[in-house]
């Protein structure tokens, strides 16, 4: 028996063009890694991260587990395609060997083995289990057209705009399980055999087509098969298809706990290419949902990093919010990405600009708990005064490090690209913290607070978020604020919520003064108030109406006041509303009796 | 039968346009939500350029209207209007010819610029805060003393897109200038500085004063905005700037900040504007049928503007427009 047809060509071709361009990347790129990624990789190799990152490739690459929680039929359509295809390949293997016994056949000897196989017994299990098969994923792919049409069915008001090379495999990925099923069905309507499915179709074929142009019909339809998946093979390390393969060794290395840092590395590719473009982090992107601007959501970002083409424009309009990465199903660390191309197209440090750094010390008063107020929190003076009140009443003696004004905490530079210059005040900060021996640090600035957790070597020191030391306070009972009948409602800061994993303590220092009311978006998926620190490029017309459509939600709970605990979301959100917004410390404060 | 205009606003651009349409023989009724007539210029010291007390105007300009005889109804809020009626809060609907609006502009709430610590700290102040310390006598830092050391803060709420204020509310400067030298007079040891972006005297007699500013008393001129301002132990306020001049920042501890705050439009405009189907400026003060041959109507026929609603004007302008627009109403309730 030989495995072998001229049809077979394209697809041989087309596979091991992929196999050698793919095996290409991969070396490529872990061959690049920084020696520190490729030490953890060893050291990782052998112990339960491994097992743990293939239990994680089963959840996600096959059964799509993430795209589930977004929405069932998405999921499904997307479960059908990559778990049913893995299904068809392994059960057609499985059915070679129980046909031809364990001997070696070529790869296309499995694929085409409906085409080889006419002269063997006919095995009805596999002739349904394959059909059966077949009609999963022919499910999916139907469902992939409904979702052309209609993407809403799906839980997607919009859906990725495609590039001309997305088009020609997404079109080839299309026609080939339909391609399959006519191959298949006219081979049974020849020679007899198939399933539910196949079987079926060939029997109306046979009996209503004549047998010269079924032989006709045949070599078209295996010939057309084997060229849309030759077609599919070609295009796919060029294409979005390349998550395929990139997805799976993503899911190893993050379990060997590599990163992408503020710089580049070759990590990243795994990153970019992982991306499928599946379009889930349009929606949530408020840039589009509130201003309508289409071109610059993670997935477009992505698209022209990977392919050489990103701009600036499209680099530094992002708010960083994170809306998108909580959304996205292959788990890209899409802020860090972009952070780091920032870094890359805008790092110009000055060296002249930050002499002043040198000697400089306006820090006040003495104790164990430094406070750092930073600069938005300065141009907001009532959480100042808030805070001020809130120590005195807890009894706290008070190191004050930037209340006669301070250096920056260095994360509004890095957020826009220019980490080195970021790192100068970083350096400055820590020394000053050190200096003067505090055991706590409390800010007020969530901006502040990531910065210092994720980026400043503090040992012994405890950072925390007001939010976090006023609870602390308030169930140590030093401070015992009077519970009131003020409604309140809470706006979840970008950089605390998702950004530090800070939802509840806000929450319960709320509760502790009065109602809390939740709005319509919190906690991982809270809206932003639009003003980050992040986006350099939308104008402050812009931020205004996003802050609007942020206002309008809280505004919607019935809650008499609006709180924040972080102070540019206070500024910014108090510019779309009539209502009092304030921060979290300004209710304490005003609660101590 | 005499026709009737209804002019919204007691302040001196209505009081003006209702003496002059009574000149011209119609009948107007003047509507005004305080319990008396003069508007802001009420809570006013004195006027620039002619240091004239607001008093003067406004005295007059109210005997005016008394000897007339004109219909004035106080303490009524306008909720909608249309050429041929207006209906007030409470539901009483008033017929008309036509309508005059003069119901001016809202003062800039100063505890918006958070930084400046207007209602915070003690010792920042606003322009209007200080006329009304000009009127009562007692110009005094908190705790009573004399200011040594006073910097007005041009431009709050002005020309300041992060309070979706855009325009330029035009008197600030020329009310700076004039508040600093009546600071200077009142505590001539003081050492007065005027913080600002561009200087703009756009009125006769405003430059001449500007330049007598800084030649006969002596007040400091720097340009460049205030960024922030915080409270000191001794009860000071210490202020950061930039001089943009030399390019330096700048940091002083002040006895008192005073913040120059701007016009903006009125709330209800927009539920005027959406009632009668008037358009608005972005800056959300209405917007003139035409800038130079129709600058008192609206795009609305039988609806007129006088005075500040259109946007920001001095006292010599509000009253020069009142009188067009009361004579653009008059003809076109005559035809």
């Amino acid at each position: 028996m030989t495995f072998y047809a001229p049809f077979c060509l394209p697809f041989i071709l087309g596979a091991a063009l992929m196999f050698i361009i793919v095996a290409w990347k991969w070396i490529l790129w872990l061959l690049r890694l920084p020696r520190s990624d490729k030490r953890l990789i060893l050291r990782g190799l052998f112990t339960h991260r491994t097992l743990g990152a293939a239990w994680e490739v089963v959840r996600e690459s096959l059964l799509h587990r993430r795209i589930f929680r977004v929405n069932p039929l998405l999921g499904y359509m997307h479960m059908s395609l990559a778990f049913g295809w893995f299904l068809l390949i392994v059960m057609g293997w499985i059915e070679t060997i129980s046909y031809v016994g364990f001997r070696w056949v070529p790869l296309q000897g499995h694929v085409f083995f409906k085409y080889f196989a006419t002269s063997l017994p006919h095995k009805p299990f596999f002739d349904f289990a394959m059909d059966l098969l077949l009609l999963f994923v022919l499910s999916g792919v139907a469902l992939a057209w409904g979702k052309r049409l209609y993407s809403r069915a799906m839980g997607m008001r919009r859906t990725t705009k495609h590039v001309l090379g997305d088009r020609i495999a997404l079109s080839a990925l299309w026609f080939i399980f339909p391609a399959r099923l006519v191959a298949e069905s006219t081979t049974c309507a020849l020679y007899g055999g198939g399933g539910f499915l196949t079987g079926s179709i060939g029997g109306w074929m046979g009996a209503h087509i004549g047998v010269l142009p079924l032989m006709n019909l045949e070599t078209v339809a295996w010939w057309f098969y084997s060229s849309c998946l030759g077609l599919f093979f070609v295009a796919l390390p060029f294409s979005r298809y390349m998550h395929i393969f990139t997805e799976i060794p993503l899911i190893f290395l993050r379990h060997y706990r590599l990163r992408s840092t503020e710089k580049h590395s070759s990590y990243d590719h795994f990153q970019i290419e992982a991306c499928s473009r599946c379009g889930i982090c349009i929606d949530p992107c408020q840039l589009q949902s509130v201003l309508g601007i289409n071109d610059v959501q993670s997935v477009y970002f992505l698209r022209d990093r990977r392919y050489g083409m990103l701009t600036r424009p499209v680099a530094d309009n992002c708010l960083m919010c994170g809306r998108c990465e909580e959304k996205c199903p292959v788990g890209i660390d899409l802020n860090t990405l972009r952070l780091n191309s920032r870094d890359r197209m805008r790092n110009v440090p000055d060296e002249r600009r930050y002499t002043y750094l040198r000697g400089v010390d306006r820090s006040s008063g003495e104790g164990k708990v430094g406070y750092f107020a930073g600069c938005m929190t300065l141009l907001t003076p009532r959480t100042l005064s808030a805070m001020s009140t809130i120590f005195e009443a807890a009894g706290e003696e008070v190191w004050w490090a930037d209340r006669e004004g301070g250096v920056c905490c260095g994360r509004p530079l890095k957020l826009s690209g220019e980490t080195d210059s970021a790192r100068k005040m970083m350096r400055y900060n820590t020394e000053l913290f050190r200096k003067h021996g505090i055991t706590t640090l409390v800010t007020s600035c969530p901006i502040c607070l990531k910065v210092f957790r994720e980026d400043y070597d503090l040992p012994g020191i405890e950072v925390l978020h007001h939010s976090e030391y006023i609870l602390r306070l308030i169930r140590a009972g030093r401070l015992s604020p009077t519970h009131g009948t003020t409604r309140y409602t809470y706006h979840d800061p970008c950089e605390l919520g998702r950004g530090s994993g800070i939802y509840d303590e806000p929450r319960a220092v709320i509760e502790a003064v009065g109602e809390l009311l939740e709005p319509a978006s919190t906690r991982e998926n809270a809206l932003c108030c639009g003003s980050s620190v992040a986006n350099l490029a939308i104008s402050d017309g812009q931020q205004l109406q996003i802050a609007r459509s942020v206002a309008a939600e809280m505004e919607a709970t019935g809650a008499e006041v609006i709180v924040t605990a972080c102070p540019l979301c206070k500024k910014a959100i108090g510019r779309g509303t009539r209502r009092p917004v304030v921060d979290l410390s300004e209710i304490v404060a005003a609660s101590l009796k | 039968m005499k026709k009737r205009v209804i002019v919204i606003g007691g302040g001196i651009a209505g009081m003006q346009t209702a003496l002059r349409l009574a000149e011209q023989g119609v009948e107007p009724v003047l509507i005004e939500k305080e319990p008396e007539l003069g508007g802001k210029l009420r809570g006013w010291h004195v006027l620039f350029p002619s240091f004239t007390p607001a008093q003067e105007v406004l005295t007059e300009l109210r005997r005016r209207v008394n000897d007339s005889g004109i219909e004035c109804r106080m303490s009524a809020e306008v909720c909608s209007v249309s050429p041929r009626e207006v209906v007030l809060s409470g539901g009483e609907r008033l017929a008309c010819d036509a309508v005059v609006l003069a119901s001016g502009f809202t003062l800039f709430d100063a505890s918006i610029k958070e930084e400046y610590g207007y209602g915070i700290y003690d010792n920042v102040v606003t322009s209007a805060d200080l006329e009304r310390m000009f009127n009562e006598g007692r110009v005094a830092k908190a705790d009573g003393s004399a200011p040594r050391r006073i910097a007005f803060l041009h431009c709050v709420g002005s020309r300041d897109e992060k309070v979706c204020q855009q325009h330029c509310s035009k008197v600030c400067c020329v009310t700076g200038v004039k508040q600093a030298i009546e600071m200077k007079r009142l505590f001539p040891e003081s050492d007065v500085f005027n913080f600002y972006m561009d200087i703009r005297m756009f009125g006769p007699g405003y430059e001449e004063m500007y330049r007598e500013a800084q030649q006969t008393y002596n007040i400091h001129f720097v340009r460049g905005r205030i960024s922030e301002a915080s409270p000191t132990l001794e009860g000071r306020v210490q202020i950061k700037a930039e001089d943009t001049l030399t390019g330096r920042p700048l940091r002083m501890s002040v006895d008192m900040l005073v913040l120059l705050i701007g016009m903006r439009a009125n709330d209800d405009n927009e539920q005027l504007a959406r009632g009668a189907g008037l358009e608005r400026a972005r800056s959300g003060f209405m917007k003139p049928r035409d800038l130079f041959l129709g600058n008192v109507c609206s795009n609305i026929g039988g609806i007129f503007y006088a005075g500040t609603i259109s946007a920001p004007k001095n006292i010599g302008e509000s009253l020069n427009e009142a009188t067009a627009a009361a004579d653009a109403a008059a003809r076109y309730v005559m035809q």
